[in-house]
């Protein structure tokens, strides 16, 4: 199997979301990323964790999507929050200027413990 | 250069005196287990009484001018880093068979030989450095840990001859053993910095209590002074042509030895070291030279930089260069107590198996840590593997392979010199068809971003590339292909490589890649298709090392340029 190729997964914890991505996301697959947490918002998901932590690297596209989601959970009055975002990955919402923008915790256990 | 935050004392610090005086005698304690080489040479050579204590006091003042001279920080002379020094068994064979030709004075003449040829080889290393990239640096001190692990079990057990236990020295190595790393991994500063001295003095203390602490084995019958100057009475010089290859072999392989410590003290004060400097690398080889023509001028054998004593300053977070010159000032002054040579040279061998065992870990994990940076294929698993695999087999079948000619013991009798001239042998055998530059194309309508990462990782691990830059090149490319979109004639990729530098150019037919200074604010990247293109820009402007885009009529080059 590719490691590169983008898998996305869920589970549940509680009333936590857990949505889990691994791979490469940028423009061919972000809308599958966005399809999906527009889907957990519209049925009326409130608390979405979203761990990155098997993520290779996101380009822009992947950015904007979160963001995007970001500003959707709002509107629904529901909360995303991001989990494992380290190394690369890490550097690249830094560079973004993107840490201060959404919600990360280290790990999800962590982030689980915010919904508690 | 990055001070790694586990440090407690960097190579420029200087440590309260008391620190510094503890420090040094720990290095001290593990050093002088390496005296065990000058003490056969004297047992050889049959010197008794007042003529053996000379040899070994005098190889102490070798090890503490060693020592000073490896640590120094001058221009050409030593390596600028805690590097102390200590007797090898990569001597053993050329020293034993010397003795055996022209006694001890060609002993000393050939090991001031093996000095030259090291002084000698110190300024051509810049140019040799593609024999040794960082992948292998790591393979020779990994080797280096493992050689060191071996012994560290054979003296913690007490196998000799026949391949038996001894309980005694299981019990006493136990102890001494998980007195170390218990003070080490939970204990704090100053039990964490003496780890290694405390679990040798509880390792003499637990080998008195079951007796093996003999005294008697080394201390002359007819007692020792307390203070003596060592006489030279036994120092002569002699030359021979027939030694001239081993000894120069094994001063190729000393200098490969001394390579590997000094990247890895390196390593130890830079949290962003990625190669070795090849300055300090010099300095240390040509320092390295002058000890031994120093210990050969006094009688000694032939030292070398200690990977132990790297490690252990890795482990205990103490590696001022301060304390190189306290192990040489320790040194210099107990040469001239005897009843100091005889103390260690009656170092009781479970404490040293302990001891070499215990800080065989840190320098087998540096070297890993070191191999593993870097991505490699099938070429280089080959070098990697193979190397590793005949730096270990050199001490399984030592004896089969000692059956060479006199000339080539030194390479098969030695695991750490098997393994590293494999190394460099098949890494310049794997070079051949390895490019430095190749390209590839996206084909229009096809911008493949899953090929251009295979071709790029791939290309990678030919190269044996850092897997931190290969990721941010690989992300740049894939990025630019993002912002440019779909260009009528597709996209030429070109990438080349050398150790200092990867370059990536794109060449594609359309609108110039647009790279802002400012970064978009999160409204910006949301309202548009638009914001998100200058977010990949921005992005791709963070994480090149210099990026540029250049036109010409319709046609447009984006070059990422990454520092390797």
């Amino acid at each position: 199997m590719n490691a590169s190729v983008l898998t996305i997964g869920q589970i549940r914890a509680g009333n936590v979301c857990i949505m889990t991505l691994a791979g490469r996301i940028d423009s061919t697959n972000a809308n599958d990323v966005q399809g999906e947490l527009t889907r957990l918002f519209g049925s009326g998901e409130k608390s979405v964790v979203l761990d990155l932590g098997a993520v290779l690297y996101l380009t822009s596209a992947a950015f904007r999507v979160l963001l995007v989601a970001s500003d959707e959970a709002e509107r629904n009055a529901a909360k995303l929050v991001l989990c494992s975002v380290a190394g690369h990955v890490r550097d690249l919402f830094e560079m973004g200027g993107l840490t201060e923008v959404f919600t990360i915790h280290n790990s999800r256990d962590d982030a689980l413990k915010q919904f508690a | 250069m990055t001070r790694p935050p586990d440090l407690i004392y960097a190579v420029e610090d200087a440590p309260p005196r008391a620190i510094m005086a503890l420090s040094a005698l720990q290095h001290v304690a593990i050093m002088a287990i390496t005296l065990i080489f000058p003490i056969i040479l004297a047992r050889d050579a049959k010197l008794t009484g007042d003529a053996f204590l000379d040899l070994v006091s005098l190889s102490m003042l070798g090890l503490g001018v060693a020592t000073v001279t490896l640590s120094l920080r001058s221009q050409f002379i030593g390596s600028g880093y805690l590097c102390p020094a200590a007797y090898t068994a990569i001597y053993l064979g050329p020293s034993l068979f010397a003795l055996q030709k022209g006694g001890l004075a060609l002993v000393f003449g050939m090991t001031v030989v093996a000095g030259l040829v090291q002084i000698a080889v110190a300024p051509m290393l810049r140019r040799l450095r593609a024999l040794l990239p960082s992948e292998i640096a790591g393979l020779v001190i990994a080797i280096v840990g493992l050689t060191l692990a071996g012994l560290g079990i054979r003296y913690s057990l007490g196998i000799v001859d026949q391949e038996q236990i001894n309980l005694d020295y299981l019990s006493v190595s136990g102890i001494s053993l998980t007195t170390m790393i218990v003070l080490n991994i939970w204990s704090k500063s100053y039990g964490k910095m003496f780890c290694v001295l405390i679990g040798m003095l509880v390792g003499y203390a637990a080998s008195a209590a079951v007796g093996i602490f003999d005294l008697s084995s080394v201390l002359p019958p007819e007692g020792v002074s307390l203070f003596r100057v060592p006489h030279l009475s036994h120092v002569g010089f002699s030359f021979d042509w027939l030694l001239f290859a081993p000894f120069a072999v094994a001063a190729l392989a000393a200098t490969l030895r001394v390579m590997g410590d000094v990247s890895n003290a390196q390593r130890l004060n830079d949290s962003d070291w990625v190669r070795p400097k090849f300055s300090s690398l010099a300095g240390g080889v040509a320092a390295n030279g002058i000890a031994i023509i120093f210990c050969g001028l006094v009688g000694s054998f032939g030292v070398n930089s200690y990977s132990s004593s790297i490690g252990l300053s890795g482990a205990t977070g103490v590696t001022s260069r301060s304390v190189g010159y306290a192990i040489g000032i320790a040194f210099a002054v107990l040469a001239f107590f005897p009843y100091a040579a005889v103390v260690l040279a009656a170092m009781p061998p479970p404490v040293m198996g302990a001891s070499l065992f215990f800080t065989a870990a840190f320098v087998l994990t540096s070297g890993l840590q070191m191999t593993t940076a870097r991505m490699l294929d099938a070429r280089k698993n080959v070098v990697i593997g193979f190397s590793f695999a005949a730096a270990v087999a050199a001490d399984i079948y030592h004896n089969a392979l000692m059956a060479v000619p006199i000339v080539l013991q030194p390479i098969f009798g030695n695991s750490l010199v098997l393994g590293t001239t494999s190394a460099v042998l098949l890494n310049l055998i794997m070079r051949i068809g390895v490019r430095q530059r190749v390209s590839m194309k996206l084909e229009p309508g096809d911008i493949n971003r899953e090929a251009l990462e295979r071709f790029l990782s791939e290309q990678g691990a030919r190269w044996a590339a850092r897997r931190d830059v290969m990721s941010r090149a690989i992300f740049g490319a894939v990025q630019v292909c993002e912002v440019i979109g779909e260009p009528p004639g597709g996209v030429e990729i070109q990438a080349s490589f050398d150790e200092f530098n990867l370059d990536i150019r794109m060449r594609y037919a359309g609108v110039p890649l647009v790279i802002p200074e400012r970064r978009p604010t999160p409204r910006e990247i949301v309202a548009s298709g638009d914001g998100e293109r200058l977010l990949g820009g921005y992005l791709l402007r963070q994480s090149a090392d210099r990026i540029t885009c250049r036109t010409s009529g319709d046609s447009v080059e984006v070059h990422l340029h990454y520092q390797h």
